[in-house]
């Protein structure tokens, strides 16, 4: 990096840590949510957007990681590190385990088995009430980071600009290496990527498997965030939400992720107000974004050809 | 009890059929999966609905009507959003399914809130007995009527011109394309009639059951597992993985606990993708590359 970009991305560092000192509570609730959803954003994008593969199970994962961090922090007491390495550690688990469809000849196996999944552990939450406190909603405790209490929207959002920021860090090197090489290869010709020696399914499972990761410790993250988690925040309008947000901001860009997420979850709280508006706008948005600019919001900054290098590694 | 249970599984899983006969069809001549096909069925219902309640139809003419529109409904959605994609990748035309979907709930969650609705029933006579098995009026309407519309269904793809020339599209678009078919018009057409079955469905269900915005996803999902089960793309493995799924869940409820008719249909996608991923008819794919 030439010593321009370090001060840039140093200046850019100070700006992102400073908000809680200015905003009101309620900017500061959303400024967490978006950090929430890039979160999110970043997982789903590598399946969706760098893999290619059509899968539904990304509101699983995200549930998958709330649930599992509001269970060990309320049932079990755990300390908060560790109850957020066992929400990764079973989103890593969920995303490998459907990852073996993707592995079948068609590609729409993977579609219907996820949607099949998503669908099972929504039940699972409703009917496993002993675990879960069922429809009621399960609360989540306040936490400390050794010693340190996180209990306001303005501590947790240092908490989650970190994470955010490691994942970032660590997702983009991933799509650097070899690994993210051959993902892309995968993407565009399974066939040819294995003649040249790659392994598509060792290549899928790890894509899913990461993706599962970052996008669980995304859901325990809105768990801490909303204080109370219940199944219906995890179903098909939560799923609506995180492919909007992909495809808005542009399928396989990291910064279009960032972008997707800033947009959306900024959109007014107007929409929630009234029934399906939310889902006619977020879908209109979506067939707009199909028909007409299909690299979404990242596509189109990169045609002004400003960062063309930066936002793409295709 | 046991027959009891088989008798209403055929019943419910009637309806599963005609929706997951009308994806196979659309499946074969597009290649496109329709994720938006339960909610064309939920929107047939609702479209119902409004005219018996708002306008006070009889209910041959509201099941008519609901026919036309989404024939109609069908072709534009190929014409207008389908079509532009026609050089995407897969995965675009599928979001696209996706996003008509959300669109079609969210429309008819707007117009009329998410609250559960209902129609009065449409034939009163008493239910059939037969020895110690009763079949519901509704139910016994449905099973005649898909099995009449299924025979005519299957007459028509065999026997008619129209049937060959889903065939030769379905083997090869490109193939049809140089013996004078005119694939993009061949599936337009397909378009309105995956949806006009879908409206079927709708038509023979709506007066028995709740009509609510989220009533095609759950639909949806069960149509998949009748693929998923009679073989993916199989026009008769649609149909008979829709009976047997309508059964299977009947029986689930009965012999183990009700709470398992809304699961049977994920348990049998997940089960049968992994263990046999071509289904009970479907035959093993291999592709060549």
């Amino acid at each position: 990096m030439s010593r321009g970009g370090a001060a840039a991305v140093a200046a850019l560092l100070i700006l992102l840590v400073l908000p809680p000192f200015f905003v009101d509570d309620y900017v500061q609730f959303i400024l967490d949510l978006i950090l929430v959803y890039v979160m999110v954003s970043f997982g789903f994008n590598i399946v969706l957007g760098y893999a290619g593969q059509l899968a539904f199970a990304n509101a699983a994962f995200f549930g998958l990681g709330a649930y599992t961090l509001a269970i060990c922090l309320g049932r079990l007491d755990w300390p908060f590190p560790a109850a957020l390495f066992a929400a990764a550690v079973v989103g890593g688990a969920a995303g490998l385990l459907v990852s073996l469809p993707a592995l079948r000849l068609r590609a729409y196996y993977l579609a219907i088995i996820t949607l099949a999944f998503g669908e099972l552990l929504r039940w699972t939450y409703v009917h496993a009430s002993g675990l879960t406190r069922g429809s009621s909603g399960l609360g989540v405790p306040a936490i400390s980071i050794f010693g340190i209490p996180v209990a306001s929207d303005r501590a947790r959002y240092w908490l989650f600009l970190a994470l955010a920021g490691l994942t970032l860090w660590g997702s983009a090197n991933l799509l650097r290496s070899r690994f993210g090489r051959a993902l892309v290869a995968v993407r565009g010709n399974e066939a040819a990527a294995a003649a040249m020696g790659l392994a598509p399914a060792v290549v899928k499972i790890g894509a899913f498997a990461w993706s599962g990761v970052v996008v669980a410790i995304g859901g325990a993250m809105y768990a801490l965030l909303l204080g109370r988690i219940s199944p219906e925040s995890f179903g098909l309008s939560q799923l609506l939400l995180h492919f909007s947000i992909v495809m808005i901001g542009g399928l396989g860009s990291l910064v279009g992720s960032v972008l997707g997420a800033v947009i959306l979850t900024a959109a007014p709280e107007l929409l929630r107000d009234i029934p399906g508006l939310e889902e006619i706008i977020f879908s209109l948005l979506l067939i707009g974004v199909l028909l007409f600019m299909p690299k979404g919001v990242a596509g189109l900054l990169g045609r002004l050809a400003l960062f063309r290098e930066r936002l793409y590694l295709t | 009890m046991f027959a009891q249970l088989v008798v209403s599984g055929i019943g419910q899983g009637s309806i599963y059929a005609l929706v997951a006969l009308g994806m196979t069809i659309l499946f074969r001549v597009t290649t496109v999966v329709n994720f938006a096909h339960g909610e064309l069925f939920m929107a047939g219902a609702f479209l119902i609905y409004a005219l018996l309640n708002a306008l006070g139809v009889p209910y041959a003419a509201a099941a008519l009507a609901a026919l036309l529109f989404l024939f109609l409904f069908g072709n534009a959605v190929e014409r207008l959003l389908m079509r532009p994609l026609a050089n995407a990748p897969h995965l675009s035309l599928a979001m696209m399914t996706v996003a008509l979907s959300y669109l079609l709930r969210g429309g008819v969650r707007f117009l009329w809130g998410g609250n559960v609705r209902s129609l009065p029933p449409m034939f009163s006579f008493a239910p059939i007995e037969v020895g110690p098995v009763v079949i519901d009026a509704q139910d016994a309407v449905i099973i005649a009527s898909t099995a009449a519309l299924l025979v005519l269904f299957f007459a028509l793809m065999r026997y008619s011109r129209f049937g060959k020339e889903a065939q030769a599209v379905t083997d090869s678009t490109r193939g049809a394309a140089l013996v004078g078919i005119n694939v993009a018009a061949f599936q337009r057409t397909m378009w309105g009639v995956a949806a006009m079955v879908a409206a079927v469905a709708s038509i023979l269900v709506a007066p028995e059951t709740m009509l609510y915005p989220d009533m095609g996803a759950r639909v949806l999902l069960r149509a998949f597992a009748a693929m998923t089960l009679g073989g993916f793309g199989s026009l008769g493995g649609a149909v008979a993985g829709g009976i047997l799924m309508g059964i299977i869940e009947q029986l689930a409820g009965g012999y183990v606990s009700t709470a398992m008719i809304d699961i049977a249909s994920y348990i049998v996608i997940i089960a049968v993708l992994l263990l046999r991923p071509s289904g009970l008819f479907g035959r093993a794919e291999v592709v060549r590359v």
